[in-house]
């Protein structure tokens, strides 16, 4: 953390009930302190390597595409950055070995329409983003979208382990951290000096 | 050759009778496990589960929720669902459970709310209900009250109803003081106090200090469905099942597969006969046996194990057995807020509202309810859950995201569910599980009291949402299709009357005199949404009766 609980603290009016809940939770920061760590936290288990299971390379380059416009990168990363192709490609040999039909035709099909909406484009993934906005809007509401939203998504936010989220930054999209333990306040109104607001005291 | 979780512990041969065989090591045979050992007896603890170490407790969303990591398998064990006996049952997971020494406290969020008088004789109170089997318990609220406390001071449940005025008649406070509280607890208890309703720190089997030996919560807020790395949370596998194993007089067996309770020619269980995790059978003989195994698993093991004699399921001459499933029924409501919430953070829920637990049967309908706000799930299914009139994708639904999971919280009324004898857990007659064993078929409609008193609730929970200043609401359709469960009730129900229930107050079959079931089967009605304390404490309390039995020689 950026800022020390201990400084924290010290910038809060040491004032009635306010005062009480702070002595606690000063108490509360030293045994914390004084913690050891658990006999054993969970592995933490980093990403896998990068070797294609399922899908063919070019495969590989518009799925990558396609979970881009899903997530898309900017001022912040996408899951282009986060590799959620990776996870998609483990999970298609895995967990969700069953949905490559799905997979497969849904490809093909967007092949089709990529060739005959733009004759001599190397593939979906060589188009504009608009381009590739308007293919995907015109399945929106195919099997296969719906898919590979869901894996995205998933791939987005699972543990690297499975492929995606690398270094998690998809938790970082959203504000999901990577640690075994928060120390309050954890947001807003939990702050002492908001409840005294809201309440009237502090629980 | 599997690591042994116990390398220390007794070994008892499977063709002496044990004193006891338990079946499941959750909430209640874990319980059970713990209270006779200590007691004396010797037990084998049975688990279908694997015994599941800290170190492999990871906050893995995609594993607890979408990969069955924890949970009970749809390809080994897959399930079948119709609405009504007149329909098809067509194949899917209706029942929920969590795989693992522990059961389902293995990875439960851990309220760990009583039940109060009037769940013990709703039905003398406010009489009946067309369609429905309501029924009052055998027992009272203060009949279980010493065993509530029991197991409240056992295991370390954090809570204060100091200054709560309509808190039933308790003989202890909660060992521990309240968790922390989180931001959806400070915004529940400000809309309660604007208007007016009553609201407590929720009592949650978390630890909020040390507590014998374990460490308190590190508010990590990875509870729902998930297991705690720091065994603050207070499930079996961190407290009844070690405890049993260091009396030196049980057995715990995991990934041990029950497919029948044997029985002989006189009407007496033998013993029960189980797949090991190789696959091999095995017949372990016991003097008396307590099935533990779920809600869902209880009865299906009953009707598993007919035989001449009991041909129509074990313990089933009053053909109650899987009937009455009931769940919890919950209305829910979406809000998002001006401020960061981070709900994420800290234990799932951390206040509750009593408000409406006791409705007024004038509205319509018979029961109750009480009130959360909590931030239940983590990335995937939170970003799953944005409003589908809202972009699904592309840059307008990224820059969604990150407010909809740091600003926004869910009420939650949990609510009661009437029991209804259509409403239950039988065997599929033509679908069986990788061992070859028919799979359970749910048979569930909601009743159209309940329906109501969801629609009633959702529009208190909208108020209370309201009053605490959400900026837009988003209340989740109410239908007739729970969807998927996890509370497993009801279905082994208790009674005094052999014709209309399974297990007497004592929780012996009626029809065999060493056989006991215990979980959440034996409930008669199913409480306002949070049943596990209730089941750990008639648990404690079967032990008591079961083993003083046991002393008489009167099993």
């Amino acid at each position: 953390m950026a800022l020390s609980r201990r400084d924290f603290l010290s910038q809060l009016p040491l004032t009635g009930v306010g005062a009480v809940w702070l002595a606690a939770a000063v108490s509360c920061a030293k045994d914390a302190e004084q913690a050891t760590e658990p006999p054993a936290l969970p592995h933490d288990a980093g990403a896998p390597a990068r070797v294609l299971k399922v899908l063919t390379p070019e495969q590989f380059q518009v799925v990558e595409a396609i979970t881009a416009r899903i997530i898309p990168s900017g001022d912040s990363p996408g899951a282009r950055e986060a590799g959620v192709v990776w996870f998609i490609d483990w999970a298609l040999s895995d967990v969700a070995a069953d949905q490559r039909p799905v997979f497969d035709a849904g490809l093909a099909t967007l092949a089709a329409d990529v060739a005959a909406a733009h004759p001599g484009a190397a593939s979906f993934a060589a188009l504009t983003d608009a381009q590739q906005d308007a293919l995907l809007r015109a399945r929106e509401s195919t099997p296969f979208f719906e898919t590979m939203r869901f894996s995205t998504i998933a791939g987005m936010f699972a543990l690297p382990k499975y492929g995606g989220n690398a270094e998690y930054i998809g938790w970082a999209l959203v504000g999901q951290e990577h640690v075994w333990e928060h120390r309050p306040p954890f947001g807003w109104y939990d702050r002492p000096e908001n409840q005294q607001a809201l309440l009237g005291r502090v629980l | 050759m599997r690591q042994r979780v116990d390398a220390t512990g007794p070994r008892y041969a499977h063709d002496e009778a044990v004193d006891f065989v338990v079946i499941g090591s959750g909430p209640a045979g874990g319980s059970v496990a713990r209270e006779l050992t200590r007691k004396g007896f010797g037990v084998v603890l049975l688990e279908q589960g694997r015994a599941i170490p800290a170190t492999e407790m990871e906050h893995d969303e995609f594993g607890a929720f979408i990969a069955e990591r924890w949970t009970n398998k749809s390809d080994t064990q897959p399930q079948t669902f119709r609405a009504s006996v007149r329909d098809a049952a067509r194949r899917r997971q209706f029942v929920g459970y969590a795989m693992a020494v522990g059961g389902t406290s293995f990875h439960y969020t851990a309220n760990y709310w009583r039940f109060r008088p009037i769940d013990f004789h709703e039905f003398s109170v406010k009489g009946g209900v067309p369609g429905a089997a309501l029924a009052d318990w055998p027992i009272s609220y203060e009949e279980l009250e010493p065993y509530y406390t029991a197991v409240e001071w056992a295991i370390g449940v954090s809570g204060d109803v100091s200054g709560a005025a309509d808190e039933p008649a308790r003989s202890r406070p909660y060992p521990l003081p309240p968790l922390n509280i989180t931001g959806p607890g400070v915004l529940l208890a400000h809309g309660c106090q604007r208007l007016g309703w009553s609201s407590i720190p929720a009592p949650m089997a978390i630890l909020s200090r040390d507590y014998q030996g374990r460490s308190a919560c590190h508010n990590c807020g990875f509870c729902l469905a998930f297991p705690c790395e720091w065994g603050a949370k207070s499930g079996t596998n961190h407290t009844m099942v070690p405890e049993a194993l260091r009396s030196g007089r049980c057995e715990l067996r995991s990934e041990s597969y029950v497919r029948k309770i044997e029985t002989d020619a006189a009407g007496r269980v033998t013993g029960v006969i189980y797949f090991d995790a190789d696959r091999r059978e095995i017949f372990q003989r016991a003097k008396a046996v307590v099935l533990s195994a779920n809600g869902a698993e209880s009865p299906r093991l009953l009707l598993m194990s007919k035989s001449n004699r009991f041909p129509d399921g074990l313990a089933n001459s009053s053909g109650m057995v899987g009937k009455h499933f009931m769940f919890n029924g919950a209305a829910l409501v979406r809000a998002e807020f001006p401020h960061e919430v981070n709900g994420h953070r800290g234990p799932v829920v951390t206040r509750i509202s009593n408000q409406f637990y006791d409705l007024d049967p004038a509205l319509g309908f018979i029961g109750g309810s009480g009130i959360d706000v909590r931030f239940d799930v983590p990335a995937i299914l939170t970003t799953l859950s944005l409003p589908r009139d809202e972009p699904q994708w592309g840059e307008a639904f990224k820059r969604r995201l990150k407010t909809w999971f740091t600003h926004s919280a869910l009420g939650y009324a949990h609510t009661t569910s009437l029991p209804v004898a259509s409403n239950s857990v039988s065997l599929d007659p033509v679908m069986k599980d990788a061992w070859g064993l028919p799979v359970i078929r749910t048979t569930f409609r909601e009743h159209e009291h309940d329906l109501r008193l969801y629609r009633h609730m959702q529009g208190h929970v909208r108020t209370l949402l309201d009053a605490a200043g959400a900026t837009a609401l988003h209340p989740q359709p109410i239908s007739d299709d729970p969807g998927f469960t996890v509370h497993l009730l009801g279905t082994c129900r208790m009674g005094n009357d052999p014709r209309t229930s399974v297990v007497d107050r004592f929780h012996r079959a009626h029809d065999v005199p060493n056989l006991f079931i215990v979980d959440g089967s034996s409930f008669v009605t199913s409480g306002r949404g949070q049943p596990t304390l209730t089941i750990q404490a008639l648990a404690f309390r079967a032990a008591d009766h079961i083993a003083q039995f046991a002393q008489r020689g009167e099993i």
